[in-house]
């Protein structure tokens, strides 16, 4: 067992392990979330369904760290983006290494939060991108839609910008002619004009994009072409001096680097590998060594100098907004980015969201209820899209609904959680035409159908009773007060999750026998 | 543009609000009686004729008045407002005389306005620079400990009269002429106050302490006839002196720190509750979720959305420091405008009162114009 969740972590995007979230509330503790365990490979898009309180989006804030404290706290668990385990056992790190008196503790708490937060707002946006079910309040409504995604964008990309225009700065006759060739090859326009904007947005140049479709419309003359894109090119070079913008560059990979180092950092010392910690310590040092040094005057300048400083960073970005906005397709991208969220309809909204999802091209998209809020032509339109970007960037997505249509079009595999438990997993195929879980079968069962409209007994099945109350859930089995099927021990014992089939897990004593365990830990 | 016609549309309707005002002018005008009026209504009105004349001389300048059981009145009021009316926008405020200095109205007030001005923005801005940092702090951190003693220091200021305020600084700091930049009239100490740390002087905005301590023609010769601006502050560094400018700000320090704490105390709530309120919301989720650094989700996100609640009680508060600035300016014989107020209800100066009245609704009418447009411009949402 043990080894098949290590095999799951390194082919997984994003793996969950023994979760538990707890709310402290004023009426009681709120046991959101119990131990729930799963995990999402790459590529692949992989559906929670439950209904409302049934703790799916708690789970969804979760993966990101964002559970408000108070009154949410993660008390037990793993969740591992990429392999590195993101949730701070800051608690245990603090009590592991110091027993000494409590402001010393505090202390530090303090230093190491504030290292989980910065490890954290790396990881956050650049490696797991969330959309909201709220498109209008999701979204700063004093900010323009063009600042929010440039924020985004100027967060997590600042080293390919400074290349892409480093690149645009060096760029030769050859070069031009070279892109004109494979500009010319398109066999059509509109591939050509989707290949424009990249090209246009790898070079730094984004603005030049419309002249450049221009150009190609009107004429097919190679020389003719390659000559004028040249003169355009070079309008367009700032004349940046190329040592500012390697020193810029070199900046912020040094920054990502201390991330990156950092990270592993608070990895190796979770898992109390001092000798390791060590040497991680010792060059995170050593680059702040540098920053302080090789690196002072640059960061001084970004400092007091940011607004012209980053001039070339924010045009760039600028520039691949537009870009984004295009391929989430909004008509119109120029007017959009100047827009405030209250001017703009939910759907376009939510495609502004998704922009900003994805302008750095996460490996996790976690889509909470995204399309609840919408209606059901614009649905249509954001799940097309949605897997559009699942497809054509790989990525996968954790998608959290009540919608079981939703899930049908969209998932390849479908968890079920019910009152904070996992109660069946199973690929799409399998829940629809095979569910075991008795609230999954009942679930199935309450989708209107066209076809049974026509039968004579045209009544929809509904679940008896309500979602169960967190603060003092059922015993057992979660679902045995409103189960058709309870027998005796479903009150007594928990149902563990076991693969009755390939791919497909169950919690129910109609399946299995085995029990979990339930331990109800000590919380601080 | 469009920001444009929506300032001159708010500017149109300070215009019905202005004939308001001038109406309540005129109603307390009215409940002054003659006599009262009568004593302004020019430089050297004579006092000791029969009350006829006085009534000639009054409808001679657009106030209708007789004679009535031996006692003067007022007399059609419709025609005497369009003429009082009339009067205000030409300028023609009527007089002061005697107590506390004999002037035109109008030169009175513009003799005495600039040094309210100095105070009231001076607080102002101490305020915000305080409350933005302040309240930002505190807001992003709810309940915590430092929450609470924001919390207590907000509601003290409000719950501090300023005179009182006003005169536990004077006791705690004040200086009584006996050592640094001293009172100009030591005689003027309150009564039983023995200044703790003598530091600040307490005692007007520093012009009395230089006329006293100055040669005579001081103030001809170093700022010529007229003082540029009657804001001592400026004044002093428009004529390159440093010194005075050092004795200028030290007297504006007890002053603008009584007026500031009550200032600040109301803004430091708003902002509070604003930023409470606004990391509630939604957007924040996405920001930290986009990974900002936490320091920039509560600067740029939360406070740009927790600051909007707070634009729109600034005019109210601006109203409440007005009323303020009267007693602080008592308190520490500041001469202002409140101070002139005081002066004019003490003696009885009926256009003084007047003036003052007139002066404070437009103050609060402009403010709360600002207020609307510095909202407009921060909240897209506004349809201008
Ligand atoms: S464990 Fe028992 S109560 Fe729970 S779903 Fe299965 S049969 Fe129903």
């Amino acid at each position: 067992m043990e080894q098949n969740v290590m095999l799951n972590q390194e082919e997984s995007q994003l793996s969950v392990e023994g979760l538990k979230v707890r709310f402290f509330t004023s009426k009681g503790i709120v046991k959101a979330i119990d131990n729930l365990s799963f995990s999402i490979r790459k590529g692949e898009s992989y559906g929670l369904v439950g209904e409302s309180g049934s703790g799916k989006s708690v789970t969804a804030t979760s993966v990101m760290d964002l559970i408000p404290d108070p009154p949410g706290r993660i008390i037990r668990g793993k969740i591992f983006i990429n392999g590195y385990n993101i949730l701070n056992d800051l608690d245990r790190l603090v009590t592991i290494r110091i027993r000494k008196p409590t402001d010393v503790r505090i202390k530090r708490r303090k230093r190491l939060m504030k290292r989980h937060n910065y490890i954290m707002s790396g990881i956050r946006g650049d490696r797991v991108a969330m959309i909201f079910q709220e498109p209008f309040l999701s979204l700063n409504p004093v900010m323009t839609i063009g600042d929010q995604i440039r924020e985004a964008i100027l967060l997590h990309s600042r080293v390919e910008i400074a290349n892409s225009i480093i690149k645009r700065e060096t760029l030769n006759e050859d070069d031009v002619s070279k892109i004109a060739d494979t500009l010319m090859a398109q066999p059509d326009n509109f591939t050509r004009k989707k290949l424009i904007v990249r090209v246009c947005s790898q070079y730094a140049i984004p603005e030049l994009a419309k002249l450049f479709i221009d150009l190609f419309e009107n004429s097919t003359d190679k020389e003719f072409i390659t000559k004028e894109l040249l003169s355009l090119v070079n309008t367009k070079k700032t004349g940046l001096s190329l040592e500012e913008l390697e020193e810029a560059r070199n900046y912020f990979l040094l920054m990502d680097r201390k991330h990156d180092l950092s990270l592993r950092l608070l990895e190796a010392e979770k898992q109390e590998n001092e000798k390791l910690a060590e040497k991680l310590h010792l060059q995170i040092r050593a680059i702040n060594q540098q920053l302080r040094s090789d690196y002072l005057v640059y960061s001084l300048k970004r400092r007091f100098l940011r607004r012209f400083i980053d001039k070339p960073f924010v045009e760039y970005a600028t520039g691949r907004t537009l870009e984004l906005l295009m391929q989430v397709n909004i008509a119109g991208p120029e007017r959009v980015i100047d827009a405030y969220p209250h001017e703009l309809s939910g759907g376009m909204l939510q495609r502004c969201m998704i922009a900003m999802a994805f302008s750095s091209n996460p490996q996790i998209l976690i889509a909470d209820e995204p399309t609840t809020a919408l209606d059901v032509t614009t649905q249509a339109q954001i799940l097309d899209l949605m897997r559009e970007v699942n497809k054509t960037y790989n990525t996968s997505i954790f998608f959290i609904t009540h919608d079981l249509a939703v899930i049908a079009e969209m998932c390849d595999r479908v968890g079920v959680i019910y009152g904070g438990n996992l109660v069946e997993e199973a690929s799409v195929k399998e829940i629809f035409y095979n569910a075991k879980h008795p609230y999954t079968t009942g679930l199935m069962n309450a989708i209107p159908k066209a076809e049974r409209r026509y039968e004579k007994t045209a009544r929809l099945e509904s679940i008896p009773g309500s979602v169960p109350n967190l603060i003092d859930p059922p015993t057992g089995c979660r679902f045995h007060p409103r189960c058709k099927f309870r027998m005796d021990v479903c009150s007594e014992k928990k149902p563990k999750l076991v693969e009755i089939e390939k791919e497909h897990k169950v919690a129910c004593f109609l399946y299995s026998d085995e029990v979990e365990n339930e331990i109800e830990e000590e919380v601080p | 543009m469009e920001l444009k016609y929506f300032i001159l549309r708010r500017s149109l309707v300070i215009i019905p609000t202005l004939m308001g005002l001038t109406v309540i002018t005129f109603i307390l005008l009215w409940g002054l009686g003659p006599e009262l009026i009568y004593r302004g209504i020019n430089s050297s009105p004579k006092v000791n004729i029969p009350l006829s004349q006085q009534a000639l001389i009054l409808s001679q300048n657009g106030f209708s008045a007789a004679v009535v059981n031996g006692k003067l009145v007022f007399t059609n009021p419709i025609g005497m407002y369009f003429n009082f009316v009339s009067d205000l926008f030409r300028g023609n405020w009527g007089y002061i005389i005697g107590q506390p200095l004999t002037a035109p109205t109008l030169q009175a007030i513009e003799f005495y306005f600039p040094n309210t001005i100095q105070l009231a923005v001076g607080a102002t801005v101490m305020a915000l620079l305080i409350a933005m940092p302040l309240g930002t702090y505190i807001g992003a951190r709810p309940n915590s400990a430092s929450d609470q003693v924001g919390r207590i220091f907000s509601l003290s200021g409000y719950a501090l009269p300023a005179f009182w305020l006003g005169l536990v600084l004077i006791v705690l700091f004040g200086n009584n002429g006996t050592a640094g930049f001293g009172n100009g009239t030591s005689g003027n100490t309150p009564v039983g106050i023995i200044p703790y740390l003598n530091i600040f002087p307490y005692f007007g905005n520093g012009t009395e302490f230089l006329s006293t301590t100055a040669p005579k023609g001081f103030f001809s010769s170093t700022f010529g006839q007229t003082l540029p601006t009657h804001i001592f502050l400026i004044d002093s560094l428009i004529a390159g002196k440093l010194n005075y400018f050092v004795i200028a700000l030290a007297h504006m320090v007890l002053p603008v720190a009584t007026v500031t704490y009550g200032v600040l105390a109301g803004i430091l709530r708003f902002i509070r509750a604003g930023m409470v309120d606004a990391s509630g919301q939604e957007f924040v989720k996405t920001a930290r979720a986009k990974g900002v650094p936490e320091g920039q989700v509560i600067k740029k996100h939360i406070r740009k959305n927790a600051l909007l609640p707070t634009v729109t009680v600034l005019g109210l508060l601006i109203s409440g420091l007005l009323g303020g600035v009267v007693t602080v300016e008592i308190v520490f014989n500041y001469k202002g405008i409140g101070w002139l107020a005081v002066q004019a209800a003490l003696n009885y100066q009926a256009w003084g009162i007047l003036a003052i009245t007139f002066l404070f609704g437009i103050i609060l009418m402009v403010t709360n114009l600002i207020v609307d447009v510095v909202y407009a411009f921060m909240d897209p949402r506004i349809r201008y």
